[in-house]
């Protein structure tokens, strides 16, 4: 155990930042002298390689984080505030599989999952994330086994499915927190239900972690947990900029310490840091991308195997994504957090996030950003692992074009799995979409 | 007799106003006690029934978007209002469609049930939202629920849930194929409860002393037998359903409620195992007894409909305990002697699929075949999926086993 510990400490403020060091000064090296390729992006964010750093270091650190200190899996609606004053290690198995999304490793996790009998048309996040484990694959080097797993349903249903295949599996508790979904407005019963659950989670986490949480702790944490919010909310309002100073594409992968770190200093640090630079980028008039024409909305989920690709497509014709409604998500429910009542406050944050409200909220919301962003164009992405996300997106695709008057496109494919992503065809239309725009 | 033309009578002759009901799950009880039709709506199967489907992508299950397709065509405008508990992504997705962007326009209802252990915080929500559901329903009801009435609601579903045990649980010892069986049993999902009622019991009369059932005795699990072509195809090939968990039928016959002070207790403790209590499938709840009151003194009919609630077989669009699901499905399979599992899913149903390799898992451990049979909610069984159960039960009259 303590021997873990020392370990675990090592790689955290040690091994690991030394190792990315020369991680990073291998690749300075081979870049020298090498000529860069024509891009249509302009220059690219010097905080990324901050971004790689830490990340890098959380998976790095989680390695010998099972032994060391209690670890949570958890998902990313989680109030995860509420687990952090109890020393856990958190690993985000949705973070975990958008990694394994972004490296084209879901079909081979998924082979493996689907030859127990999990079928193909389940979530790829799942897939991959139990492919995973039956595998040993991961691009993280090594996932720590958890002590405790924590499921928030009001992102979909499918993490209670997906966290009850891990409990039976992993033979740990398993605390669910169960946000009923919000028509309208959400009745005080509701508020109350999701309040309690906090507090009988916090029990079960109590135990496993053998300690009780520190209510002083807890005030800090949410208190950073709102800031750090705030900073990402911030950083993605500088898209409202001409040019975006970066794409909605970029925003995609900087939102990892909002999903992964959220409630800690590392988190906040860092989007101190991009906001600096993204309002650095603003008043020089650096664009994301180098000749911004067109600016665009995107809804849903990215396909993570296909956003390089993608987003070139997009930019080499002038189109830049400087909004989306999925990084958004994470800046809108996370600013309502109160430090002076975190169970209250975070019940009512945690409720109220886009997923879990109804359609008439998801498109005011679409239309506020387009018109916040000043979009003259949407692509909402019909994600077959996402139906709570893609469920209404053919109304919502009308409704948007008939109101604000832009171009929308229905495009659909897979968030993790490529295998879903009819490239030739769906290029087709993006093109055709693109052209409408001449 | 044609559900409109049912849903028209019961109105004309009782004055009784009806709602559409969503799957799966919904406090019918409270229903009654408000003297409210249900006239639940499972797709239905076949073809949509009107262009509407097309608002839900293919990729969404066929009971959500049949619906839709049936909500928007005008096809259940007999009713009065529609009640849509939360039972999945697709489900809850489509009441928000249907009512917010347009498809229904008469009143709608939800039923948010909790997911979960029966803890407490799930049930002081449940007595919440069932309270909450019965002022919504009140003014189309034209009547508000008093606890006599609430009290009569469920000795009346006390008494069908026993009946419809009776006849699932001797199932060995009935006269009749499995699509006669499921005929009278779905038949519940629309008839006025007493009507319901007085079926179960004429269908019970011929139970026989002894078994008479001579195929080969299996446990079906699935969504809703639909199409039911599937129970016609099982009997053909010499099987019949000796136990059933379907979330249509046999998850919505309530087991004998958990003491919730242990349970709570429990929970708190992080222990997972103490949800499953006897496995009796399908005793019904006594309207007496329970939260501290020594049992037959009387009590208040809410606390028992949340005991009503909490009283069902684990199914997974309600509960996050694997585990309790897969003791319960042996416990079946043991009892009614099945020499084999067909998982009937319908495709893109996530809470069913899930849980579909460790079904796999559990009986091929026991040495039990199991067969996994997947459709689209057609309207017929399709030549393919009959020759799957065919073989199956082929294998199984062989006396095969798994591997």
């Amino acid at each position: 155990m303590i021997l873990r510990r020392v370990q675990y400490e090592l790689a955290g403020r040690a091994v690991g930042p030394l190792l990315l060091r020369l991680e990073a000064w291998q690749r300075a090296r081979a870049r020298r002298g090498r000529a860069g390729r024509p891009s249509p992006f302009g220059p690219p964010l010097e905080a990324t390689r901050k971004l790689k750093e830490l990340m890098s270091l959380h998976y790095l650190q989680g390695r010998w984080a099972d032994g060391a200190v209690p670890v949570a899996w958890v998902t990313s609606g989680f109030p995860v505030e509420l687990l952090r004053p109890l020393g856990f290690h958190v690993v985000y198995p949705e973070n975990h599989a958008a990694m394994c999304g972004v490296q084209r490793l879901v079909p081979e996790l998924s082979d493996a999952v689907e030859r127990e009998g999990y079928s193909r048309d389940l979530c790829s996040y799942p897939r991959s994330d139990l492919g995973s484990i039956a595998t040993g694959k991961t691009p993280a080097g090594r996932l720590p086994r958890p002590d405790l797993l924590a499921c928030c349903t009001n992102i979909c249903q499918t993490v209670l499915y997906w966290y009850r295949a891990l409990a039976e599996r992993f033979g740990v508790p398993l605390v669910l927190v169960d946000a009923p979904f919000v028509y309208g407005e959400a009745p005080p019963h509701h508020a109350a239900y999701v309040r309690d659950q906090l507090e009988e989670a916090v029990r079960v986490a109590e135990r496993v972690a053998g300690r009780r949480v520190d209510p002083h702790e807890l005030v800090e944490v949410t208190r950073r947990a709102k800031e750090g919010a705030r900073l990402w909310g911030e950083c993605l309002a500088t898209s409202r900029a001409r040019p975006a100073p970066w794409t909605g594409f970029d925003g995609f992968f900087h939102m990892a310490p909002i999903v992964a770190l959220r409630g800690s200093e590392a988190c906040n640090a860092y989007y101190r840091l991009l906001l600096d630079e993204l309002r650095d980028r603003v008043a020089r008039g650096v664009g994301g991308v180098r000749e911004e024409r067109h600016r665009l909305l995107w809804d849903n989920l990215p396909m993570w195997y296909a956003v390089r690709e993608l987003s070139t497509l997009l930019a080499e014709r002038g189109f830049s994504f400087v909004a989306a409604s999925y990084t958004s998500a994470w800046a809108e429910a996370g600013v309502q957090v109160d430090p002076s009542d975190p169970y209250g406050s975070a019940a009512r944050a945690y409720t109220h996030v886009v997923l879990n409200q109804d359609l008439r909220h998801r498109l005011d919301g679409l239309r506020r950003l387009a018109a916040d962003y000043a979009c003259d164009g949407a692509i909402l992405h019909s994600d077959r692992s996402c139906k709570p996300y893609s469920i209404g997106q053919v109304d919502l695709r009308e409704r948007l074009a008939a109101e604000l008057g832009i171009r929308v496109l229905l495009l659909e494919a897979d968030h993790g799995d490529p295998r879903a992503w009819a490239r030739e065809p769906g290029e087709n239309r993006l093109a055709a979409f693109m052209e409408g725009f001449a | 007799m044609d559900r409109r033309a049912y849903v028209r009578r019961q109105r004309d002759a009782f004055g009784r106003r009806s709602l559409a009901v969503l799957p799966v799950h919904h406090p019918k009880p409270l229903l009654t006690a408000l003297d409210l039709l249900a006239v639940e709506l499972w797709g239905p199967p076949g073809p949509p029934r009107s262009d509407a489907a097309g608002r839900l992508q293919t990729y969404v299950c066929a009971v959500a978007r049949n619906a839709l397709a049936f909500l928007a065509g005008g096809h259940a405008d007999v009713v009065d209002g529609a009640l849509f508990p939360h039972t999945c992504d697709a489900l809850q997705g489509l009441a928000t469609l249907a009512t917010d962007l347009g498809g229904w326009s008469k009143p709608a209802f939800t039923f948010q049930h909790p997911r979960g252990d029966d803890r407490p915080s799930a049930r002081a929500y449940v007595r919440a939202e069932l309270r909450s559901l019965a002022g919504a329903l009140a003014p189309l009801a034209g009547r508000a629920v008093d606890d006599g009435r609430l009290a009569w609601a469920l000795r009346l579903h006390a008494d069908i849930d026993a009946a419809r045990a009776a006849l699932l649980g001797g199932r060995a010892r009935l006269r009749m194929t499995d699509p006669e069986l499921y005929a009278v049993l779905r038949r519940g999902e629309w008839l006025w409860p007493e009507e319901h009622l007085a079926e179960l019991r004429a269908a019970a009369a011929a139970l026989a002393p002894a078994p008479v059932q001579e195929g080969v005795p299996v446990l079906v699990t699935g969504y809703v037998p639909e199409p039911a072509g599937i129970l016609a195809a099982l009997n053909d090939a010499g099987a019949y359903v000796a136990a059933d968990d379907y979330a249509a039928v046999g998850r919505r016959i309530p087991r004998p409620p958990l003491d919730s002070g242990r349970a709570s207790a429990a929970y708190a403790r992080g222990e997972r195992d103490v949800k499953e209590g006897s496995a009796t499938q399908a005793r019904p709840l006594s309207p007496t007894g329970g939260e501290g009151r020594g049992e037959g003194a009387p009590r208040d009919p809410w606390a028992a409909l949340v005991d009503w609630y909490f009283s069902f077989p684990p199914c997974p669009t309600r509960g996050p305990d694997q585990a309790a699901r897969m003791r319960h499905l042996v416990s079946l399979a043991e009892r009614s002697g099945a020499r084999g599992v067909l998982v009937h899913v319908q495709k893109f149903c996530e809470p069913e699929l899930f849980d579909v390799p460790a079904i796999r898992r559990t009986f091929e451990a026991r040495g039990l075949p199991v067969v996994v049979v997947e459709g689209e909610l057609e309207r017929e069984l399709s030549a393919q999926a009959a020759t799957r159960v065919e073989a199956f039960a082929e294998m199984l009259r062989a006396g095969g086993r798994a591997a």
